[in-house]
């Protein structure tokens, strides 16, 4: 403004000199930046785009009973899904099964970030390490614990039994009910960890000036807290909703087979019937569904401001 | 005692058993309508104290009353206070509006008269086209102004303010300054108000508290404070010092306000005239005199100066700062600048100073075993 | 329109597996090619089955089988069902890194029909002369090695007298500790046809009467899939009937102190056969006929016969009278349903079908 006028303009030759020097260095950055994108983005095409590519390819071919494949250009893996109703129920009670556990996980896991989150003490790193510990321990054996406990004679069946509160076992396991159970636990310390990083707005000032301004505790809750935490509920929901729908440990072990989603159908065309291109084509429609909820997920963030 | 707005009782602040108090039973009454500056560098618990006035956190001991109601125990959304964060704290997710609206909301205020009130406070502030603003969307010095209108909207027993310009920049600040003060003024809210800046305290209380170590150290007008602090952490404080141990020799005569002259001694520099409160003779005292109330001349004048050799002078534009070496110590002396001759390093100057302007800190100087 | 089979997958597998050596991610590759390998020397590439199976065949079979053949090496590669053995072996048909398959009959016709395996040289497996008409391939493929049949598996304290009849699994006094395999595991599809039979309908025709029986047991039933499988299911107690394999079941009553019992129900079973194949274009054939060639002698089938329970396919085989009575009759005696291979290929995707969208609810 007012400085411009009275600049020497040495000091503007000196500006200038100096953004030309920017220049060159910045075209030498990049080609380092790029340079060390290298690694990543071959391992990506390997790892990633290259099976992916080939999975879309081969969801067109045609499978033959007994794992023949016949290289072909079909829509027929996907007509077939796309007009049966079993897949139609199949996809939407993987898509209910994602639903619910995303919403029974952030239920759950939401107080623990929240206190995490808003922790002075100085044991909070020990404490966010003692939440996500369970990732040390594989999803497998973490289900098979669940079948223990929930199992006719587990835990809870006799515990309840013992305090006579039943006859007969609740039936928790091989249904949809333990599935559940058993993925909410599973995926809390996702949930926990991204909500902890989804935060970020949220301060203990901001709850402090509510309640100066006449909030109690739950309007302060409902007014700041819980609105400047949306982003990171919503985060790990889409989180555990991706992670839900595309798992197949929990579902294959807890769900007694009874409980058909996408990954164990899968699974089964995969190894059991050996019909590739058909469980190509349930991939790429379980794709979609991960793109969609991710669209919807973008939108409601742009809304909320995140 | 009755007639405060605000009474503070012994009260204490010790945040774990065995460490020494954050606040250390402070006693403060402040009128109605005054700004009080709580003064003092960082841990000296001006924040605590603000905090415990608040509501956001428990004293360990003591008494706050407001208005001759106790509140100590208050939860903070029961005390109607207006409080003013250092970050602002303005919500995220709420524009300007809703954000000035919140207290109003949660008093159950009409919509109509939400609606005026807001509006109200805004054009106070001067940002009421920035209504429908996104917080994320102001500078610095707007939401410096909606969270005091936030504050103040609520017309708040108390506006409590805690370093509400330290995130500003230095221009914007003065500007601020003069602002809060006169809303402060209009609106007639007492106000506490926490600042480690002893410029901003001067210019904006009608008293500041210098606190210290959990204690006030003196709580006065701006000018007594300045003029007429109690100790030399006081007078160090706020504004430069020189400090000289002057033995108070015999009173001289009384002056205003109730202080008396008296004759002093300091130990190879000669004998001066001073002020301070009446009966300090026969002990020695702290003489505090500013650096820009130290006239160094070129030539001797008069009898009581103090002769030495000009050792570093520092031209800052608006003011030179020169230090002279008298003796076996270095004094500090500021003087405007002008066009003419400026003392140069290795002159030789004399020091001399009116005598209101030499002040005797009142407690005596413990003299080292003779 | 070309056919063509999972070696255009090991293609592209291959290619992505040398990328990642280059970007230094690493991977093993193949074997070691065995070129130089005779028949009595070199290496030998097993697939078969894993767990249980594997553990008992390599003790009473692998061995000693080393332990005659010191040159050779086996180099043992087990899979949870003949299914992702034949999906392991089309991936490998245009550059073969196994030598020898153990799997079910079923499965095995298909490769064979498929290309995957090697006809049998009388001359260099001589112990096949040991092998009865009804158990050689009549294409002279792969033998019959070991045979067993689906059994009812029970808890000894619910039942202290074996169940007699598959109609106990209808029984409402049973009903949520029933676990059942369904398909495409061959008990489930075996069941579908033993329950076929009992309706009195030809399930090669249609299983109509046995889809609606089936449905009735379904509500009943406590797992379509049990974890960590169907014997330990009924050990733990979790459930105390379902279906089993004879030879595991005979095996896991002894190791679970006859907690558990085997039985064949008077309506009839179903054989579980395997089959031993050599593939084709196999990398060690010579070392994989000597393999094959022990692996139908006297001693091989008795010591297996011993350790799981699963009959011999030899008639030179003796075994001692409490596991003759133990492994599945291959005499006549036991009443078979007979599930025919050919049938059972085309029927496996409809009947798994079938039991996925009617018999199992949620």
């Amino acid at each position: 403004m007012t400085v411009t006028q009275t600049e020497a303009p040495a000091a503007r030759r000196a500006g200038a000199a100096e953004g030309e020097l920017e220049k060159s260095t910045g075209r030498r950055n990049r080609r380092t930046y790029l340079a060390l994108l290298i690694p990543g983005v071959l391992g990506l095409v390997v790892s990633f785009v290259f099976p992916l590519a080939y999975m879309v390819r081969m969801s067109f071919n045609k499978g033959a009973p007994d794992g023949v494949i016949e290289e072909t250009f079909t829509l027929d893996t996907y007509i077939q899904p796309l007009t049966d109703p079993y897949y139609w129920r199949v996809t939407l009670d993987t898509f209910q099964m994602g639903v619910t556990v995303g919403l029974l996980c952030v239920l759950v896991s939401y107080p623990v970030a929240l206190f995490l989150a808003r922790s002075t003490s100085k044991y909070r790193g020990l404490l966010i390490a003692v939440a996500i510990a369970p990732l040390l321990t594989s999803a497998v054996v973490r289900t098979y614990g669940w079948m223990v406990i929930l199992g006719t004679n587990g835990l809870v069946n006799s515990t309840l039994d013992g305090m006579g509160l039943i006859d007969t076992p609740l039936k928790l396991t091989n249904n949809m009910t333990g599935v559940t159970i058993g993925l909410v636990e599973i995926f809390m310390p996702y949930a926990i960890l991204a909500m902890i990083s989804g935060f970020g707005r949220l301060s203990p000032q901001l709850e402090e000036a509510a309640g100066s301004l006449g909030a109690s505790k739950l309007q302060i809750f409902t007014r700041v807290t819980l609105p400047l935490s949306l982003p990171g509920i919503l985060t790990a929901f889409l989180l555990v909703f991706v992670l839900s729908i595309s798992t197949f440990i929990t579902p294959r072990l807890l769900g007694g087979g009874s409980v058909q989603v996408l990954a164990t159908e899968i699974y089964d065309q995969t190894t059991g019937l050996l019909n590739w291109p058909f469980a190509a084509a349930l991939s790429v429609i379980l794709l979609v569904l991960f793109g969609l909820i991710i669209a919807v997920y973008q939108r409601l963030t742009k809304k909320i401001g995140g | 005692m009755t007639e405060s707005k605000l009474s503070i009782v012994d009260l204490t602040k010790r945040y774990a058993a065995g460490l020494d108090p954050a606040v250390d039973r402070l006693n403060m009454e402040v009128e109605e309508g005054h700004l009080v500056a709580l003064l003092g560098p960082s841990g000296c618990g001006k924040t605590t104290t603000l905090r415990m006035v608040a509501g956001l956190m428990d004293p360990t001991a003591g008494s706050i009353v407001v208005d001759g109601k106790e509140i100590t125990h208050t939860p903070v959304n029961k005390r109607g206070m207006g409080m003013v964060f250092q970050s602002y704290a303005l919500f995220p997710h709420m524009n300007v509006e809703q954000n000035v609206a919140f207290g109003l909301q949660m008093r159950q205020t009409s919509k109509s008269e939400q609606k005026r009130r807001v509006a109200g406070a805004l054009d106070m502030v001067q940002l009421g086209h920035l209504s429908k603003r996104q917080v994320k969307d102001l500078s610095g010095g707007q939401q410096q102004r909606i969270a005091l209108a936030r504050a103040l909207v609520v017309e708040p027993t108390l506006l409590l303010l805690d370093e509400p310009l330290s995130n500003l920049d230095a221009k914007l600040r003065e500007t601020m300054r003069t602002e809060i003060r006169s809303i402060q003024q209009r609106t007639r809210a007492t106000t506490l108000f926490v600042t480690h800046d002893q410029d901003e305290a001067l210019d904006m209380a009608d008293r500041i508290a210098v606190m210290n170590g959990g204690l006030i150290e003196q709580f006065g007008s701006p000018t007594d404070v300045y003029e007429r602090p109690r100790t030399r952490f006081v007078a160090n404080f706020i504004g430069q010092a020189n400090f000289l141990n002057a033995r108070v020799l015999s009173e001289t005569g009384s002056a205003a306000k109730g202080e008396t002259h008296y004759r002093v001694s300091i130990d190879g520099l000669g004998q001066f005239g001073a002020v301070g409160a009446p009966g300090l003779t026969g002990s020695t005292h702290e003489l505090v005199i500013r650096p820009h109330r130290l006239r160094v001349s070129l030539q001797p004048a008069g009898t009581e100066t103090i002769a030495g050799v000009i050792e570093r002078v520092n031209y800052t534009g608006d003011a030179l700062s020169v230090a002279v070496k008298a003796g076996d110590r270095v004094l500090q002396s500021q003087m405007p600048t002008s066009s003419g001759d400026l003392p140069r390093t290795g002159d030789a100057a004399y020091l001399s100073w009116n005598e209101q302007d030499a002040y005797l800190l009142p407690t005596p100087v413990k003299e080292p075993a003779a | 329109m070309r056919v063509i089979t999972k070696g255009k997958i090991a293609l592209a597998a291959a290619a992505t597996a040398a990328a990642l050596v280059l970007t230094g991610c690493g991977g093993s590759a193949g074997s070691s090619s065995g070129g130089n390998s005779s028949a009595t020397s070199g290496e030998l590439n097993l697939i078969a089955y894993s767990g249980v199976w594997q553990d008992q065949y390599t003790a009473a079979v692998i061995e000693p089988f080393k332990a005659k053949y010191p040159d050779i090496k086996i180099n043992y590669s087990s899979k949870r069902s003949s299914a992702e053995m034949l999906s392991a072996l089309q991936g490998q048909k245009n550059n073969p890194a196994t030598d020898v398959a153990i799997m079910d009959n079923s499965v095995s016709t298909t490769g064979n029909t498929q290309g995957l395996f090697d006809k049998i040289d009388p001359a260099a497996v001589p112990n096949l002369a040991n092998v009865p008409e009804q158990f050689k391939n009549k294409g002279g493929f792969g033998p019959v090695v070991m045979l067993d049949a689906v059994g009812l598996l029970y808890d000894t304290a619910t039942f202290p007298k074996a169940p007699e009849s598959w109609d106990v699994l209808w029984d409402p006094a049973y009903a949520g500790k029933i676990n059942v395999n369904a398909p495409p595991s061959l008990l489930g599809l075996s069941l579908t046809a033993i329950t076929s039979k009992m309706e009195g309908e030809d399930y090669t025709k249609s299983i109509d009467k046995a889809v609606a029986r089936l449905k009735e047991m379904a509500p009943g039933v406590q797992t379509f899939a049990p974890n960590p499988d169907e014997y330990q299911n009924v050990i733990t107690g979790q459930t105390v009937l379902g279906l089993g394999q004879n030879a595991r079941g005979q095996f896991y009553s002894d190791q679970s102190n006859k907690k558990m019992g085997v039985t064949f129900p008077k309506e009839g079973t179903v054989y579980q056969i395997n089959t031993v194949n050599v593939v084709k274009d196999a990398p060690n054939k010579a070392a994989a006929q000597t393999f094959v060639d022990y692996a139908l002698s006297a001693e091989a089938q008795t010591a297996f016969a011993k350790a799981l329970f699963y009959a011999p396919s030899v008639t030179n085989a003796d075994l001692p009278a409490d596991v003759k009575d133990r492994v599945v009759p291959t005499d006549g005696s036991l009443n078979i349903v007979p599930l025919d291979v050919e049938f059972l290929s085309s029927a496996r995707d409809k009947w798994t079908d079938t039991w996925k969208r009617q018999i199992i609810t949620k």
